[in-house]
Parts: structure tokens; C-alpha cells; sequence
């Protein structure tokens, strides 16, 4: 039970340290990640958990539901937590960058605009982080003095949901104005991104706004998966309606 | 090809008006439709209740041959359409392939009228299934003769051929389907799979068997790379005798004259339907962030002014705003911050007080690019 857990690396968080080249890669370890520590809790705690039931026998849930192995039971279970946990990471990563304070400009005088994406001085940079659910699914958390990017891939299974994702989230980006932290062009290599700075945070609630994010993060999600539904299901019942026809 | 209704809304829709009409009067008209139908209408004022109508249809085509006049058995349709008050033209009108001469006088002035006018204006079905018609009508033919497993090409739409092969016992149609946007491909091919999908299934197993490939069919070897090259793929039916017997056959034809245009139709019906759901779903996610707004909570407090209930009150004011403005802190603030001069205290602290100059608090020390 242990290895297999330990095995299954679904929740990876991948912290990337110095944009001055040096750059160190560390995936998942509790001494590595300060900046989650809540995650990692949690993880041990799942962990712990699970070795317990183990060394009392006392799981009938699990010998019930696959009496010989108990790796479904597992999957649905890491696959379920795992999208919590990454949110819950990304959460908590937010809570922790979302410190912003206004800031001029240092090389133009009466310009304040936002670090992160002039990146005029590195001294007003922080290290990007990277929390990455799979291959597929992760999230660019850039921050500067006054400012905070993050960027997100949404998951993409098949070519049905690659055009969905492409068209809802450029549907979001074309209508940017409408939201006042998305940004019209996402950064290279994700889906969409967000950019926060000094005044969202005087003008907004910071709970909220990061509430906003993950609620966005979980709404994408779920949209994609019920249009792809949906159109599946129009699909089945106009196929029925023209073979009714021969019959 | 792009129609699903059997007649034509603009055609009826003049024919019922000279059918209607009080006094005779003279009327002449054009149409054109799905840029391949056209047709001419015309009424004289000298002849009270007789109209001409000239239909002319893309040219049908199997493979090298091209059909200039329309075959005899189509005529006999065109005759049966309504006895009596459809008539054919010898010959048609110059550059029409038909002109039928309508006696409305014949036509019975009650509900059946509509009825008979939704028939005649519907003409065009009738010239273009015919084809087809007169191939599907010999599915159950067991003479194999020389070269009947050749597929036949019909093309009733430039860009949308498709090709019928006569099998012992059956009929296989074949439909290559193009779509001109790769987003459009993806939904097509969805649809497609669901359509084998139900074709499957016990509850349509008298419906005609379909199959969807990638790849060209067997059927369609030796036919030219240009006519086989899709980003569709090509879907198949196979038409047996049982979906020709009787009415079917009507249904029959026409549902697979439709079936492209079927297609696309769905695809633009399921983007406007992704539209729609994109557009409620950009809606909550806008009011969620509204919801974060900072002012909402204070608007929210003063506005539960309670003895009023009709009329809610929204004031604006920021909570340091109203303190100000009860305790009229402003001056208070001021006579603290004036200063206090003192005669020669400016040399004092000039020479005394000096304070050394530090670098902004906001500055940060400069690092250089890598």
C-alpha cells in the first residue's frame, strides 16, 4: 500500500527556483515545497490513514468493493483527492503570493505598471512556481511586487475536448473586459491566464478573489466535460431520429 | 443540396398568392435556390387561371454522362403529381429542363388546395431523386451483369458527390464527407460515431446497416485520389430490399439525397448550442466576480436601512468618509498639523538637526541582468 501510494505521483508540485538560470527542480517532497505545507499535511495524513486501516484489517469498504486488489478503490480515490489537493495547493500558493503593494516604475519615471509582465527590474521578481496535477493539467503561479500572474492548462483528453477548451477559453479571453483580472492573451504554452495587480487587490477581497480562481479552475472543468456530454447526447438522439426514418 | 423540406417556401408561397388572387393579373418571377434550383413563374393577365412554371435542376451526372433531358419515367411523376391541373410543355422554355402549365380553375376551392399547391411546389424532389429512385427500385434484382459492382458517382452538388454500389441483395451507399473547418471535422466525426453506434443497437436492427471509416471502403477502390481525399472520412449505408418496399422508398431516397446536408446542419446547430451554453456559463462567472467587490459588502450594510421596504437606498460612502464628516475631523487634523514657527529655528535645526540622507524606503538595491 505504501509503495503503490507513493508510486502514484498524481499531485506533483514542481517549485522552480532563480529565473537567473540556475534553476532547481524538485518534485513533491515535504522539505523541498515550503509553500505547501498544508498539502503535504494532508498528504501524510491520507498516508497515515490508509496505513492504519492496513495494519488493523479493518476496511471492509475496500474487500467488498474488489475482494483481490485494492488498486480501483485506490484510483478513484487519488484521482478524486488529487483534484483537491491541486486546488488546495494552488489555493494556498495564491494566498501566499497575493501580497501586493503599489510600485512605480524604477527605470521610467510616473509609470507604474504591472512587474510581472514588464519585467524591467528582476530584483522586483519572485521565483515562478509551477503546480502540475499531470502532464496535461498544471498551473504557472508568476509574482512580482505589484503584480501576480497565473496561468492554467486545462486538462484536454480527446480531440473533442481539445476544440471545446479552445473554444470556451477563447470565447472567456475575447470577452476579457468583462472579467478585470483575465487576460486577452494567455502565456505561451497554457490556456489562459490571469493577471492580478495592486488595485484588484485594493478594489476586490483578496479571499474572494482567490476564491474566484479556483471556482473558475473547478467551473472550466466541469463545463467542458458537460458540453462534451451534451453534444454527445444531440448527437445520439439526431442519429435516432434519421434511422427511425428507414424503419 | 441543402433542403429539407420537400417544397420550396418561396414557390408556394406565389402560387398560393395567384391561386388566391381576385382579379387576374401578370406576374413574372425568377428564383433561385441553394444556387443550383431555378425557376421561372409566369401568369398573363389574358389567361385568368393558368400559370407556367419552368424548374430548372443542377445537371445530374453518373460519372462521365451527363443527363441534359429528364428521363420518362420522371415525366410520368411529374404528370401524376395532380392530374388535370399539372401539365407538361412541349418543349420546356430555353434553358429549363421542365415547364409545367397549372390550371388553378381545376383545383377545388377547400383545404385540399394548400395541399395540392405544397405538392406541386415540391417539383424539384421529384426531378432530382428520380436518379436515385430508379437505381434503389432494383435493389432486389438478382441479375449480376458485367461490371454492376462499379460504384456509380452521383453528383447533385459539386464539392458533395457520392457514390451508390450495387452488391447481390443490397445497395451500399457511400458518402465522403468534406467540411471545410477542422473544428467542424471533430463534431461530424462525434455525430458519426453515435450514428454507429445506434445503427448497432437491437432497437434499429431493421434500420439500414452504417459504418464510418477513416480510409476509403473496398468498395470505392480504383476511383480517382481527388474524389477520395477527405478530412471526414466516408460513412456507408446499406440499403436492402426491406427500406425500398412501398412509401420507404420515398423516405428513403430523400433521407440520403439530405444526408450531408444533414450533417452539416447538425454541426452549425451544435456550435450555436455551444454558443448559447458559453454565453450562460461567461454570465454566472461574471457575477462571481462581482461578488468579490469590496464596495458590494458596505453597499450591502447600509443598504438594510430598515423603515423603508419599497425604496432601498443605496449610499456610497466609504466608513473614514462618515466618521470625517460626523466629527468633522478635517480641520481638527489640520490645526494638529500646522506648523508652529519659531523665530530662528530654522538655523537651529539646520546646523543641529541635521538628519543624513538615506535612499527611498521603496527603492530596492539593483541587480544586474544575466
Amino acid at each position: 500500500m505504501d509503495s503503490s501510494f507513493n508510486d502514484d505521483e498524481h499531485m506533483s508540485v514542481i517549485m522552480k527556483r532563480g529565473s537567473q538560470g540556475s534553476s532547481m527542480v524538485s518534485v513533491g517532497r515535504a522539505e523541498d515545497c515550503s509553500g505547501n505545507i498544508a498539502i503535504l499535511r494532508s498528504l501524510v495524513r491520507i498516508r497515515q490513514l490508509f496505513l492504519n486501516v492496513k495494519l488493523k484489517g479493518e476496511n471492509p469498504l475496500l474487500t467488498q468493493l474488489d475482494p483481490l486488489s485494492s488498486t480501483p478503490f485506490l484510483f478513484v480515490l487519488s484521482m478524486a483527492s488529487s483534484l483537491r489537493l491541486y486546488l488546495t495547493c494552488i489555493r494556498n500558493t495564491l494566498e501566499a503570493a497575493m501580497c501586493l503593494q503599489n510600485f512605480p516604475c524604477q527605470e521610467v519615471e510616473r509609470h507604474n505598471k504591472p512587474e510581472v509582465e514588464m519585467k524591467t527590474s528582476l530584483e522586483l521578481l519572485l521565483n515562478p512556481v509551477v503546480i502540475c496535477r499531470n502532464e496535461a493539467e498544471k498551473c504557472l503561479i508568476e509574482t512580482s511586487i505589484n503584480s501576480l500572474r497565473i496561468s492554467l492548462k486545462v486538462k484536454q483528453a480527446d480531440e473533442l475536448e481539445n476544440i471545446l477548451t479552445k473554444k470556451f477559453l477563447r470565447f472567456l479571453s475575447m470577452r476579457a473586459e468583462a472579467f478585470q483580472v483575465l487576460r486577452r492573451k494567455p502565456v505561451q504554452g497554457y490556456d489562459i491566464s490571469f493577471l492580478i495587480t495592486n488595485y484588484h487587490c485594493e478594489e476586490m477581497q483578496k479571499h474572494k478573489l482567490i476564491d474566484f480562481i479556483v471556482q473558475f479552475m473547478e467551473d472550466i472543468d466541469k463545463e467542458i466535460s458537460e458540453l462534451k456530454l451534451s453534444m454527445n447526447t444531440r448527437g445520439r438522439l439526431v442519429a435516432t431520429e434519421f434511422l427511425k426514418q428507414f424503419i | 443540396m441543402a433542403f429539407f423540406e420537400r417544397a420550396s417556401p418561396a414557390l408556394k408561397h406565389i402560387l398560393l398568392q395567384l391561386y388566391s388572387a381576385d382579379k387576374p393579373f401578370a406576374v413574372e418571377h425568377h428564383l433561385h435556390e441553394f444556387g443550383s434550383l431555378q425557376y421561372h413563374i409566369q401568369s398573363y393577365a389574358s389567361e385568368p387561371h393558368h400559370a407556367y412554371l419552368s424548374v430548372s435542376t443542377p445537371l445530374l451526372s453518373t460519372g462521365s454522362s451527363i443527363l441534359c433531358e429528364l428521363p420518362s419515367s420522371t415525366m410520368e411523376t411529374v404528370t401524376r403529381i395532380c392530374p388535370g391541373v399539372v401539365e407538361i410543355v412541349e418543349p420546356p422554355r430555353t434553358g429549363y429542363q421542365l415547364t409545367l402549365k397549372l390550371n388553378f380553375a381545376k383545383i377545388p376551392r377547400k383545404k385540399d388546395a394548400a395541399k395540392i399547391i405544397t405538392e406541386i411546389a415540391s417539383v424539384h424532389t421529384v426531378i432530382l431523386s428520380s436518379q436515385l429512385r430508379e437505381l434503389l427500385k432494383n435493389v432486389n434484382d438478382q441479375e449480376i451483369t458485367q461490371g454492376t459492382y462499379k460504384p456509380i458517382k452521383l453528383v447533385y452538388h459539386q464539392r458533395e458527390p457520392f457514390y451508390v454500389v450495387k452488391q447481390p441483395e443490397k445497395l451500399t451507399a457511400v458518402f465522403p464527407i468534406r467540411i471545410k473547418e477542422d473544428s467542424d471535422v471533430v463534431i461530424a466525426k462525434a455525430f458519426f460515431q453515435e450514428l454507429v453506434d445506434v445503427g448497432s443497437s437491437g432497437r434499429f436492427a431493421k434500420a439500414p446497416a452504417c459504418y464510418w471509416s477513416a480510409i476509403p471502403p473496398a468498395e470505392l477502390r480504383g476511383e480517382s485520389m481527388q474524389d477520395l481525399s477527405t478530412n471526414g472520412g466516408f460513412v456507408s449505408f446499406e440499403i436492402m430490399a426491406r427500406h425500398v418496399e412501398g412509401k420507404k422508398l420515398e423516405k428513403t431516397v430523400w433521407n440520403l439525397l439530405n444526408f450531408n446536408a444533414l450533417v452539416k446542419y447538425h454541426v452549425k446547430c451544435t456550435k450555436g448550442f455551444v454558443q448559447r451554453r458559453m454565453r450562460s456559463r461567461l454570465d454566472s462567472l461574471v457575477e462571481a466576480l462581482q461578488h468579490t467587490n469590496m464596495k458590494e459588502d458596505e453597499d450591502e450594510h447600509i443598504g438594510k436601512v430598515k423603515g423603508r421596504t419599497r425604496v432601498k437606498k443605496v449610499m456610497r460612502f466609504m466608513r473614514c468618509k462618515v466618521v470625517m464628516r460626523r466629527w468633522n475631523l478635517k480641520k481638527q487634523i489640520k490645526r494638529i498639523r500646522s506648523r508652529i514657527r519659531i523665530h530662528g529655528f530654522g538655523k537651529f535645526q539646520r546646523r543641529w538637526l541635521k538628519l543624513p540622507s538615506f535612499s527611498s524606503v521603496m527603492r530596492y538595491q539593483k541587480l544586474e541582468k544575466y
